[in-house]
């Protein structure tokens, strides 16, 4: 079974063409509440199997770490999903996605609080009881942060991993726009993670609006990112780095172009 | 719309409050016009409250194409102002009801008013639960659009008025 290594893209419907085409692509992930688990998976994800592509579920709606359990049925279907494409791992994020019946929509944090540690780590475990492989959890980027934070964003990261040995999905740009945010060094944070548990990078662009950095994934990779992204690579590379891009999909041109720099940035061969 | 208190300390508990209702606070703070949870930073959330709706925004036009396309530049404005407050049913249901509200106040482009019509000829929708497809054929009908669906295809007969 083929973990992730080398330079990824996130699958997607409108740009599964472009994907389809690149050469030296090894590794894909795909929004797992996108595939239909009654049927086959999508033409373009079985050839891209076929060619030997590593396809990653990457879950969005678990709600790991909401204070209610985790729904099965929700688990049970990136489960199928995992199983329907042979996936080495899913991965998922960690915060909440709804609560009190409501929706939020997108991906919310955590408060950074023991209570919450203990909530989101009871949710891995139940899922990780039902998934046929490994799952790896992805801090997310946060416009806000809890008043009620006990912790520091490393010690409650670390925490987590410990208590369920869950892989690391670390997406440099969600620390990127952490810190912006906060004002904080994301070097610092990097050089207190256990960077040795990363199954894998994202790398996505975001945009600057009313004061703040927003995780955008529509927007070009910016500078300061490939930068960090460099950064962390002559720390200690993970094996592999996905380019996340969810809408204003530019020309296949400058898709490359992005492809080749996070390449470049990581020190994999490019897959263009 | 007030806080659920589904923790044993209950909402009004303060420093005691669990985090089911914290969580549920917040939420219904960022996507109900619910009351803004104590002591989070107002600007960071507004924040958040704003992106959350650019992501539905986009989450909406991926479903309705053409009713996103026929409001142009207005698109984010114009749902941003239906949204705001009013708590996600999922994409495909968003863009129905702010379709319909549109049509009710004749404020729906051609573009809208034909998938509009093609989609009213496709699913059965009642504004309160999931659409469901249509077994029998239909025609939907919306500002002069004229849209029909046999065996589960549909097809545009007549176009909106402009």
């Amino acid at each position: 079974m083929n973990t992730p290594h080398g330079v990824g893209i996130g699958w997607r419907p409108e740009i599964s063409g472009f994907v389809a085409e690149l050469p030296g692509l090894r590794f894909v992930e795909v929004i797992a509440e996108s595939v239909p688990t009654t049927g086959p998976p999508p033409d373009d994800l079985v050839e891209l199997r076929n060619r030997g592509v590593t396809v990653v579920p990457h879950g969005v709606r678990l709600s790991l770490g909401g204070a209610e359990p985790v729904d099965p049925a929700r688990v049970a279907h990136l489960a199928a999903v995992a199983q329907l494409v042979a996936a080495p791992l899913v991965s998922e994020h960690i915060a909440f996605v709804r609560a009190g019946g409501l929706e939020a929509g997108h991906l919310l944090p955590l408060p950074r609080t023991r209570e919450a540690v203990a909530a989101i780590c009871a949710n891995i475990v139940r899922a990780q009881a039902d998934l046929p492989v490994p799952i790896a959890l992805e801090p997310i980027a946060a416009l806000f942060d809890w008043p009620d934070d006990e912790l520091d964003e490393a010690a409650f990261l670390t925490e987590i991993l410990d208590r369920t040995s869950a892989l690391l999905l670390l997406d440099i740009a969600n620390v990127y726009a952490n810190a912006r945010n906060r004002g904080t060094d994301p070097l610092a944070l990097l050089d207190r993670l256990p960077l040795e548990r990363v199954a894998y990078l994202h790398v996505a662009g975001g945009a600057e609006r009313g004061g703040f950095y927003h995780d955008t994934h529509t927007d070009p990779i910016g500078r300061e990112v490939l930068e960090l992204l460099t950064e962390l690579c002559a720390r200690h590379r993970p094996p592999a780095a996905l380019l996340e891009r969810d809408g204003h999909y530019p020309p296949a041109a400058e898709l490359r172009t992005e492809l080749d720099a996070v390449a470049v940035a990581c020190g994999f061969p490019a897959v263009t | 719309m007030t806080t659920p208190g589904t923790g044993p300390d209950g909402p009004a508990g303060g420093a005691a409050e669990s985090l089911a209702s914290r969580q549920a606070e917040l939420v219904a703070a960022l996507v109900a016009d619910g009351p803004p949870p104590a002591g989070f930073a107002p600007g960071p959330l507004a924040a958040a409250r704003a992106a959350l709706l650019r992501k539905r925004a986009g989450e909406v036009a991926r479903h309705w194409p053409l009713l996103a396309a026929g409001l142009g530049p207005a698109w984010p404005a114009a749902f941003v102002e239906w949204a705001a407050g009013r708590p996600t049913g999922g994409g495909l249901r968003d863009g129905w009801d702010l379709a319909r509200a549109l049509h009710a106040r004749t404020a729906l482009p051609a573009l809208g008013a034909e998938e509009l019509a093609a989609r009213e000829a496709e699913f059965r929708y009642d504004g309160h639960r999931a659409p469901r497809r249509r077994r029998s054929p239909a025609l939907g009908r919306v500002g002069g659009a004229i849209a029909v669906q046999i065996a589960g295809r549909v097809r545009l007969l007549r176009p909106a008025r402009p």
